[in-house]
């Protein structure tokens, strides 16, 4: 063997298929979406959490949840970020994401914040850090996806 | 009741984006035979041997982690808990020692995502396919949340986050194993592209390729070697969603609280009931800088509302821990390795073997690891001294 | 320091869309727990079996831990197998680093693809290019096997009829669903397990039941199948001699075994391996011997990695009596193991007993 060795590079892809369940809470929960334009949550019955998206389990209670409640559709964004970098296979930016804690619920959920002046981001950014007040929006033919709703400033 | 044990031999390959010129086995190999020479041991000695390898999908191969298991004959087992890792690996490499079954381990750690093309697109499929995969969630963006919070909850600054980055450039100019050499100042780093506000771009961790080995000797396998002792070692996993951590009263998104609840144990079966002043080098996961500030409270080292008051009196007091004397992920994130590479950084501190970059007098170090978003905390305490 | 069982709970199932996977876990581990008697508060430390391909995430621990108990709980995840994960509970429990042990592993086949997870085990530059999977390395065993003794062949026949027969009468068996890769000359389908939804789970401690691991071993060998003994499995001699050696018992002696083994040949060899077999005897002890296998082993379900818990909880309902209809009697001794990928290169053996 040399020190001129070249050296190999074998050129690969890493393409497994899946097919989740989502099992029948998370497709009640779309259904809701879906046909009445609700967003549910479960409560444990021992913490007393209201749990959004509503979960078959309480993890934190280690027991399953009772009854399902509608929340929202208005709540408080806890947090957010800008998002001003592209990554590949999401949308174009800038995008907007949140943490919003709907009216009813204990728990914050995640989705897109639309409606928002982006032309000045630390300006945008100023006014979302003041957990503004939030509703959720359906788009006009809800699929049973949790892309069916977004949020929008009050 | 737990019995004695100590680190006394740290093996590391060099980090960077690619090792064209090793097979994942050689990278094995490598920290591996650099541990056991580190420990003057052969692997003979060695009762059980610890894997750690996170996403098989950063190295493009299913079991890398089987390709080089030496010593054939030995118990062998794989953990995989993302990016606490390399510390999970190094703590069951400890029970097995602790339990007996064991006098000596070897862990080790090995990251090959120089292999992966598309490694972002792979750390996006950590979130959940029903509720989150339409979103841009990211390692990056999560982050990002956490970022902007503490900015509202404890008035953290963009500032804050680059002078923190900018530190653990500065310490890695004099780790010639890290990723990363640039002197980057804090106006280098507001200056950089930004990612997801309030994050820039050289705030967040490169990706690195490297391996992390660890050799682990109970108390009578010692002998005259030059020991870091693990004082304390915990661990604690949280929640999975982020909005399911707002509201609880047991602590917020911002909170740390796996980071917290494992400092409690592990300080207390370390004797630590100061962390200013009984610790004297922190080896701190973070895979952003802000992520790092949402640790010091967490290690006890300030109130919540005070942490940007610390940000600056890191440069300030000498009498503070020295944070990521070796640079930190900021300088290099081998992610299957990052955790262990704190560990043994740390260990190495404690033996008075870290070089350069070797801080004078330590007596204590805490290492710690993060692994999902924030989901999964380690806290690792190493010293000097034989625990009682 | 004596490990206990304390709880345990299994369920073979395929493709119930009413659940997902973190539901699925849910239920065994929650199942197991109350088998227990014990209160979460009770439990401090989490241990997991299970890979991120077959889960089909990164990270997959990240969604399912806490789906098994992990909340503000020292949890651990092993790309392992179950019996791996098992024996690494056995470690924090011994070395006093946690006091009661939930332990759990998973794996749902009608949500991924095991030949595609088996394809690529194998290396890039060696192995992968030429298309194998596992059920190949078996194959060649199985051909070593086969091909040199009428007698074995003979034995192989039998050793189908009974396992599918154990798996037919074994009520935790599938019943419906699941399905078959196709088997490469010379294995046939009576040789291949039987792809299914597995979730096992239970709770270990130090504080005295009814059952008692009394040994533990572990083994490793080569990754390249050609650096192997072909006709023997040695990882899993190791493993079994050093459990067994700890238990203070030989192989022979187990009243029950339950062998981990990706095909039935794997199966037969591993009864050698653990000394219930004389050596080229194996299939010989698939075909007749009661205490071998009695669940119907890889006939009954599959999926990496959760199969040597599974057998570890066969081997427990044996010994508390609660098998079934597939119960054997007076069973005061079992042996369990388990195997990794690739190809069982590294084997865990667990031996327990009835008070």
């Amino acid at each position: 063997m040399t020190d001129t060795t070249e050296l190999i590079t074998i050129p690969g892809n890493w393409n497994f298929d899946y097919t989740y369940f989502a099992g029948e809470a998370a497709s009640r929960f779309f259904a809701a979406l879906k046909d009445s334009q609700q967003i549910m949550g479960a409560r444990c019955p021992s913490c007393q959490r209201v749990l959004v998206p509503a979960r078959s389990f309480c993890d934190a209670c280690f027991k399953r949840t009772a009854d399902w409640v509608p929340v929202g559709p208005e709540g408080t964004l806890e947090t957010f970020t800008i998002i001003t970098a592209a990554f590949p296979g999401l949308p174009k930016p800038p995008i907007v994401m949140a943490y919003v804690t709907l009216d009813g619920a204990d728990t914050a959920l995640v989705n897109m914040v639309n409606g928002l002046d982006l032309s000045d981001i630390g300006a945008a950014a100023a006014q979302l850090q003041r957990q503004p007040r939030v509703r959720a929006k359906f788009i006009d033919e809800p699929q049973g996806r949790i892309t069916d709703l977004s949020f929008v400033l009050i | 009741m737990k019995s004695r044990m100590a680190v006394v031999g740290v093996g590391q390959t060099s980090y960077k984006r690619a090792h064209t010129e090793l097979s994942s086995a050689d990278m094995i190999w490598e920290a591996a035979e650099k541990a056991l020479d580190d420990a003057g041991m052969d692997i003979s000695a060695v009762d059980a041997i610890v894997m750690g390898v996170a996403p098989d999908a950063l190295a493009g191969e299913n079991g890398v982690e089987k390709t080089a298991i030496f010593g054939a004959g030995k118990p062998y087992v794989r953990v995989n808990t993302g990016g606490v890792t390399g510390s999970s690996a190094a703590f069951a490499g400890a029970s097995y020692v602790g339990s007996g079954r064991a006098k000596v381990s070897l862990v080790i750690s090995l990251e090959r995502m120089g292999q992966a093309t598309t490694s972002q697109q792979v750390f996006n499929t950590i979130f959940d396919p029903v509720y989150e995969k339409d979103f841009p969630l990211t390692t990056i963006t999560m982050a990002a949340l956490r970022a902007s919070m503490l900015m509202r909850v404890y008035g953290y600054s963009e500032r804050d986050w680059a002078e923190i980055a900018s530190r653990n450039y500065r310490n890695a100019l004099k780790n010639p194993l890290a990723h990363i050499h640039k002197d980057l100042s804090p106006e280098d780093i507001l200056a950089s592209p930004l990612l997801a506000w309030p994050i820039h771009r050289f705030e967040a961790c490169p990706m690195s390729e490297g391996a992390c080995a660890l050799v682990i000797a109970g108390e009578s396998s010692v002998g005259d070697r030059v020991p870091a002792w693990l004082q304390g070692m915990a661990s604690t996993s949280d929640a999975y969603a982020m909005g399911d951590r707002f509201h609880r009263p047991e602590g917020t998104l911002v909170d740390l609280l796996s980071l917290r609840r494992s400092a409690e144990r592990a300080y207390a079966d370390a004797g630590i009931t100061d962390a200013r002043k009984d610790i004297d080098v922190v080896e701190l996961y973070s895979p952003f800088s802000s992520a790092e500030a949402m640790a010091y409270p967490a290690l006890g080292f300030c109130a919540p509302e005070h942490g940007p008051r610390f940000v600056q009196e890191q440069f300030t007091d000498l009498s503070l821990p020295s944070f990521n004397p070796s640079g930190g992920p900021q300088a290099a994130n081998p992610v299957s390795a990052t955790a262990m590479v704190r560990i043994a950084e740390a260990a190495l501190q404690v033996r008075g073997m870290a070089g350069e970059r070797q801080v004078p007098g330590v007596r204590r170090a805490v290492a710690t690891g993060q692994g999902g978003a924030t989901q999964f905390s380690t806290v690792c305490v190493l010293g000097i001294e034989r625990p009682d | 320091m004596p490990i206990y069982i304390e709880g345990v709970a299994l369920e073979i199932s395929f493709a119930d869309a009413r659940r997902n996977l973190s539901e699925l876990i849910f239920d065994t581990v929650r199942a197991s727990v109350d088998d227990s008697g014990r209160e979460m508060d009770e439990i401090d430390s989490v241990v997991l079996a299970a890979h991120d391909l077959v889960d089909g995430r990164s990270l997959s621990s990240m969604v399912t831990a806490p789906a098994a108990g992990a909340y503000l709980r020292d949890e651990i995840r092993f790309s392992d197998d179950g019996a791996a994960a098992f024996a690494a509970a056995m470690t924090r429990l011994e070395a006093g680093d946690n006091r009661r042990s939930i332990v759990a592993a998973w794996g749902r086949s009608s949500e991924h693809d095991p030949d595609a997870f088996s394809r690529a085990l194998f290396d890039p530059y060696m192995t992968r290019p030429l298309g194998l999977d596992e059920f190949v390395l078996s194959a060649m065993r199985a051909q070593l096997l086969l091909s040199s003794d009428g007698g074995v062949r003979e034995a192989h026949e039998r050793a189908v009829t009974r396992r599918r027969d154990a798996a037919g009468r074994n009520p935790r068996a599938l019943k419906a669903g699941g399905f078959t890769s196709a088997p490469h000359f010379p294995l046939d389908t009576g040789d291949m397990p039987l792809w299914a939804d597995i979730t096992v789970s239970m709770v270990l401690s130090t504080e005295p039941t009814a059952i008692r691991v009394t040994g533990m071993g572990q083994s490793s060998e080569p990754y390249l199948f050609g650096d192997r003994p072909l006709r023997s499995i040695r990882s899993l001699s190791q493993a079994a001699d050093r459990a067994l050696a700890e238990a203070g018992t030989p192989g022979t002696a187990m009243d029950v075994a339950e062998v981990d083994g990706l095909t039935l040949i794997d199966e037969a060899l591993g009864l050698e391996a653990v000394g219930l077999a004389p050596a080229g005897e194996g299939m010989l002890g698939l075909a007749d011997d009661p205490r071998a296998n009695p669940s119907g082993g890889g006939a009954s379900g599959y999926s990496r990695p959760a199969m040597g818990l599974l057998r570890i909880a066969e081997a427990i309902l044996q010994l508390r009596g609660q098998a079934g209809p597939v119960q054997l009697d007076g069973v005061r001794t079992a042996l369990a193991s388990g195997s990794s990928t690739v190809a069982g290169q590294t084997q865990t053996v667990i031996v327990l007993e009835a008070a």
